[in-house]
């Protein structure tokens, strides 16, 4: 019986220990660990989401209103449908300190709150204090907790006084934390927090002026949000009105997370890839080896199939144990990090075991051993009993047959489909299965070619008389050469650093990239009618001010496109999702470029017309015709659609995706917006000259909205980094592993080569010469293959531009080549020191 | 009376091996004259292989002297053992030790191309030529026969014009006739370039056609005949 000889063998082979297996063993685990680890963390992420949805939310659900209060009969309806209601207030300002002389402004983030706030969970102030009683204020002043940021900034001592808008604020503490701070993403400036009614007398919510309101609802124990979120839709007119609720409580964080969440599920996969590369060199290097016992076994009476069954229960039985040790490391990984990574979250995460994620991860990991060990097993049918007695270098290795081919294929398949469906990422899934699948065939063509002009040039004149050259060309070249095996490794390991470096270098250079000279100093928001002309003449005369713009502004939603829910059209473009800013005007700004359609002419008084932002156009499928329906202060306004002009975001100028007709918006209240441009050295004279003219208006020095966008993003950054180090690690061992499994074969050359009268410089440089050639050929792939995925995901998941990053690219492949070549001459160093005779006895 | 080309004085070797130490060659004395051909033989482990292997500086004199046209190898660094070797040696081993991944042309004139000749693939294939194998030189190891490969091993060691020649065995591999064609070509090379041979051999009809014959028993040298002597 076949099978019960092939387990003696097996049995008997695997005494041996695990020597050769190291490699095979350590990419296993770490693949499997990276992706164990990868889910691990994504799960502790939503569980955390789901537990605290409502504490982030700050309420189970929530109605939010853009510009306005709640009608009494919408307070009403949530007082009907709800335990305890809650209203709030948010809009930006100016928190403004005098001493004397000195003014010091800061724009800050505000939250008018009323006396049920918070709902669930409960912030901490230091002094340790309640928020009611700090609200309260102390002698005339009301209260006002704030972040602990903005009172450094403003050089402020709890009991000292601020002021915003007309009114002025006692701060009662520091604001430590603030339990639904992640509900509303990510504000342009540090929190404070007021009681609403003191924000009466300030003037700042006055109609007219950028404030969002928002009502919590704490509902009846066991409530159906589902159900709950479309009577709210049927039975308040939805002027405006968005609903959220705990399913979803942190919009602007779970979409942070899933786009985490979808690069670290590709960080694994390509870990994974990696690490197979690994597995399968290193089972070929095994079964190499064992190709004299192969052939023995075979003259002895061993049929094929019980040696494929042997070999293939040895490589089982150590898939078994890489899986085990993988699934340990990554379990235990992310809550011995937990400190770590959570810190670096804007949400409570749920560190724990999560078993879900574990067994994913061990499928993957078994799918992946069994396709890139399959190959090389098949092989061993391929090992006849004559090897024995000629030399195994030479001769073309055949195809394994096509049942093996039919169930390799039929394995990829089941692990992509696997991971498309497990990882709920199925596109993204499927694109870098593709992507890699094109790397791959690049490798194997480049390695091709590399040995084919590699055998030309060691014919060639330039090659003569430069023994080392032309040895490692020839050896390149030649017959058993590693370029297949040395390329693809490296090549794909290269590829996925070079991918992951890619997208790393451009989150942290997007932004210092998308803000050129060009950007303004100051972004002003919140000009009244009665202000811009004083304002406008003002700053013009300031001969530090070298340019300003203004707009009027008013913000809308677009609610439904020729008369469908916008939603059905152009499905979810971020340009539908919530109020957009409005602008109108008689003539095309300045500098814009229509490029489709006509503007209206600057004395038109029809029916409302719009022009629209060319490229959001385009995504959302508008064309010329189209009609518009627009939601703007509870009003609807329906426009057709009339030109496209090119609007350039980048330079953080002002730039509308809405422009219309003036007539279209007549006496719909509205502010204005303007962007100064001048020196940095002004910066601080017109922050404080502009804020004590017009208290009302907000200032937003751009440099600092730039510094708080950056730290958001680094957020990213730091994950892409870890994410990058997972793969750095794998990919080294994949290296060390293929450095190693050509060490016999190089130990043997330097022996014979010392014999013929070769120096040890020249043994090396041929070495080093071989591992250039390979570097130099999977650092061509690697760097057009990263820059071409870099480019996918940066465009596709991560919605930014995406511009090659020549820096990264070149340290990774430098890097990867080196320590390639390092590892390389590292395993044969120890052999090149000693005398030739024990190499060559050996291969007697 | 001239220099000797090679001089063992007491010449040791021991290994460490996994069964503890083990003494392969015991002490052993004796010189080569300019333009001998020496046969070493002995009983299978008696350490012919390891005598060669000194000769040659391919394994390190545990204690005594082993020089070589005057120089002692022992003390001697990796890189100066291979620049002596390429001036003034050439080896031909049992199982050839050709470099697979080489062609013969390539083969035979890596020596030649390390000693910095420039004309080192035009000799290359004027020796292939020489050992018969002309059409064969663009060949890898793997594709020719064993007897192929040894004459690609030897015309590699005769290229560069040796003035010692060692071979280990060189038909101990190969069949009679093959066997005896190689020892033609060898002793060819030898009459014609004048070199010394040094020559591990089992056949006794190759140790005849020795100038003198050392026999080794366990690492110990046991009779020294010369030719002459024995006719
Ligand atoms: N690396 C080693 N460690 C320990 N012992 C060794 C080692 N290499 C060789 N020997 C032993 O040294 C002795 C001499 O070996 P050597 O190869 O020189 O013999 P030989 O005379 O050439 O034999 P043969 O005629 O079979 O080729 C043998 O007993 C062998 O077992
Ligand atoms: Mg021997």
């Amino acid at each position: 019986m076949s099978f019960a000889n092939a387990k003696r063998i097996a049995r008997r082979e695997l005494r041996g220990g695990l020597r050769g297996f190291r490699v095979f063993l350590a990419c296993l685990a770490l693949g499997v660990a990276a992706i164990a680890a990868v889910g691990s963390v994504r799960m502790s992420i939503q569980l955390g989401l789901e537990r605290e949805g409502a504490v982030i939310l700050g309420g189970d659900a929530e109605i939010e209103l853009t510009y306005r209060f709640a009608e009494p009969q919408e307070r009403a309806w949530m007082e009907g449908v709800s335990d305890r209601v809650s209203e709030i207030v948010d809009f930006r300002s100016m928190a403004v300190v005098t001493r004397g002389e000195e003014t010091e402004r800061g724009l800050t983030q505000v939250k008018g709150v009323d006396g049920a706030y918070p709902l669930y969970g409960a912030p901490v102030l230091e002094p340790e204090l309640e928020l009611a009683a700090a609200l309260a204020g102390r002698d005339t002043y009301p209260g006002a907790v704030m972040d602990p940021v903005l009172i450094a900034r403003l050089g402020l001592a709890v009991g000292e006084t601020f002021r915003l808008g007309a009114q002025d604020f006692v701060l009662m503490a520091a604001l430590e934390r603030e339990p639904d701070s992640a509900g509303g993403g990510f504000g342009l400036g540090p929190r404070t927090i007021v009681a609403l009614d003191a924000l009466q007398g300030s003037g700042l919510l006055a109609p007219g002026t950028l404030f969002e309101s928002a009502y919590r609802l704490a509902l009846p124990e066991g409530a159906d949000l589902g159900a709950m979120a479309a009577r709210a839709e049927a039975e308040l007119d939805g002027a405006g009105l968005r609903w959220r609720d705990a399913r979803n409580g942190a919009p602007g964080v779970a979409q942070f997370v899933d786009r985490l969440g979808a690069f670290l599920v590709l960080v694994g996969l390509a870990g994974l890839a990696v690490g197979g590369v690994g597995v399968s060199a290193a089972v070929r290097a095994y079964l190499d080896q064992k190709t004299q016992v192969i052939a023995t076994l075979k003259t002895l009476g061993a049929e094929t199939r019980t040696i494929f069954l042997a070999y293939g229960l040895q490589i089982g039985a150590l898939t078994l144990a890489g899986i085990a040790i993988g699934l340990v490391l990554g379990a235990v990984a992310p809550l011995a990090l937990a400190p770590i990574i959570q810190e670096r979250l804007p949400v409570p995460a749920v560190f724990a075991l999560h078993p879900r994620a574990l067994a994913e991860a061990a499928l993957y990991g078994a799918l992946a051993a069994a396709v890139f060990t399959l190959w090389p097993l098949a092989r061993t049918e391929n090992v006849r009993a004559a090897a024995l007695y000629r030399d195994g270098a030479g001769g073309r290795v055949p195809l394994p047959r096509w049942p093996y081919l039919l169930v390799t294929a039929a394995l990829v398949g089941a692990l992509v489909l696997a991971a498309a469906y497990l990882s709920g990422l199925a596109r993204l899934t499927i694109w870098s299965a593709a992507g890699m699948a094109v790397a791959f065939i690049a490798l194997i063509g480049i390695a091709a070619l590399t040995r084919a002009a590699a055998r030309r040039l060691a014919r060639t004149r330039l090659a003569r008389g430069r023994s080392a050259l032309r040895m490692a060309l020839g050896s390149v070249g030649g017959p058993g050469s590693e370029a297949g095996a040395v390329v693809l490794s490296l090549g794909l390991g290269l590829t996925v650093l070079a991918t992951v470096g890619q997208i790393d270098a451009n989150f942290r250079s997007a932004i210092a990239r998308d803000l050129p000279d060009v950007a303004p100093s100051f972004f002003v928001v919140d000009i009244q009618n009665a202000q811009i002309d004083a304002f406008l003449e003002r700053v013009e005369a300031d001969p530090e001010v070298t340019r300003v713009q203004t707009a009027p502004m008013l913000r809308g939603v677009i609610t439904r496109i020729n008369d469908r829910p916008a939603a059905e059209v152009a499905g979810d473009h971020w340009v539908i999702q919530g109020d957009r800013g409005i602008t109108y005007s008689a003539a095309p700004p300045e500098g814009a470029v229509v490029t489709a359609g006509r503007w209206w002419d600057a004395d038109y008084d029809g029916p409302p017309q719009v022009s629209f932002a060319d490229e959001e156009a385009a995504e959302m499928g508008l064309a010329l015709g189209d009609s518009l329906t627009i939601n703007v202060l509870g009003r609807d306004i329906t426009a057709e659609v009339t030109s496209f002009r090119d609007v350039d975001f980048s330079n953080a100028g002002i730039g509308f995706i809405l422009s219309m007709n003036p007539g279209a918006l007549a006496g719909a209240p509205h502010t204005h917006i303007a962007t100064l441009y001048g020196e940095e050295a002004a910066d601080a004279r017109l922050l404080r000259e502009l804020g004590n003219a017009y208290p009302n208006i907000t200032l937003i020095r751009v440099r600092d909205a730039i510094a708080r966008v950056t730290e958001v993003l680094q957020g990213i950054a730091a994950a892409t980094t870890y994410g990058a180090l997972a793969t750095l690690l794998t990919g080294f061992v994949v290296l060390i592993g293929a450095a190693a499994a050509g060490e016999r074969a190089r130990t043997y050359e330097a022996a014979i080569l010392k014999t013929l009268g070769a120096s040890r410089a020249t043994v090396l440089a041929n070495f080093a010469l071989r591992s250039a050639i390979f570097g130099l050929a999977a650092g061509l792939v690697a760097i057009a293959a990263g820059a071409a995925a870099g480019w996918g995901v940066m465009t596709f998941v991560m919605e930014t531009d995406y511009a090659f990053e020549p820096g990264s690219a070149l340290a990774i492949v430098t890097g990867g080549a080196l320590t390639s070549l390092v590892a390389g001459l590292a395993f044969a160093w120890r052999p090149l020191a000693a005398r030739p005779a024990r190499v060559l006895r050996a291969s007697e | 009376m001239v220099d000797p080309v090679a001089r063992l004085e007491n010449a040791q070797l021991s290994l460490d091996g996994n069964a503890g130490r083990v003494d392969i060659l015991r002490g052993i004395s004796f010189e080569v004259a300019r333009g001998e051909t020496l046969g070493l033989i002995g009983p299978s482990g008696s350490g012919k292989s390891s005598l060669l292997m000194l000769l040659g500086g391919l394994e390190r004199a545990t204690g005594g002297a082993v020089r070589v046209l005057g120089q002692d190898l022992t003390p001697m660094g990796e890189d100066a053992l291979a620049r002596f070797r390429r001036q003034h040696m050439g080896v031909v081993f049992q199982s050839f030790h050709l470099i697979p991944t080489m062609t013969a042309l390539e083969n035979v004139a890596t020596p030649m191309e390390l000693a910095g000749a420039a004309d080192a693939f035009e000799r290359a294939e004027a020796e292939l030529q020489a050992v018969g194998l002309a059409d064969r030189v663009h060949h890898y190891p793997a594709q020719m026969s064993g007897g192929e490969q040894q004459r690609v091993a030897l015309a590699r060691a005769a290229a560069p014009r040796p003035e010692i020649l060692l071979a280990d065995e060189p038909t101990g591999n190969l069949d009679g006739t093959t066997g005896q064609a190689i020892m033609d070509l060898l002793f060819g090379l030898r009459d014609r370039h004048g070199a010394t041979l040094i020559l591990v051999t089992h056949a006794p009809e190759l140790a005849q056609r020795c100038d003198r014959t050392i026999r080794l028993v366990d690492g110990q040298l046991e009779t020294d005949t010369l030719a002459s002597a024995a006719e």
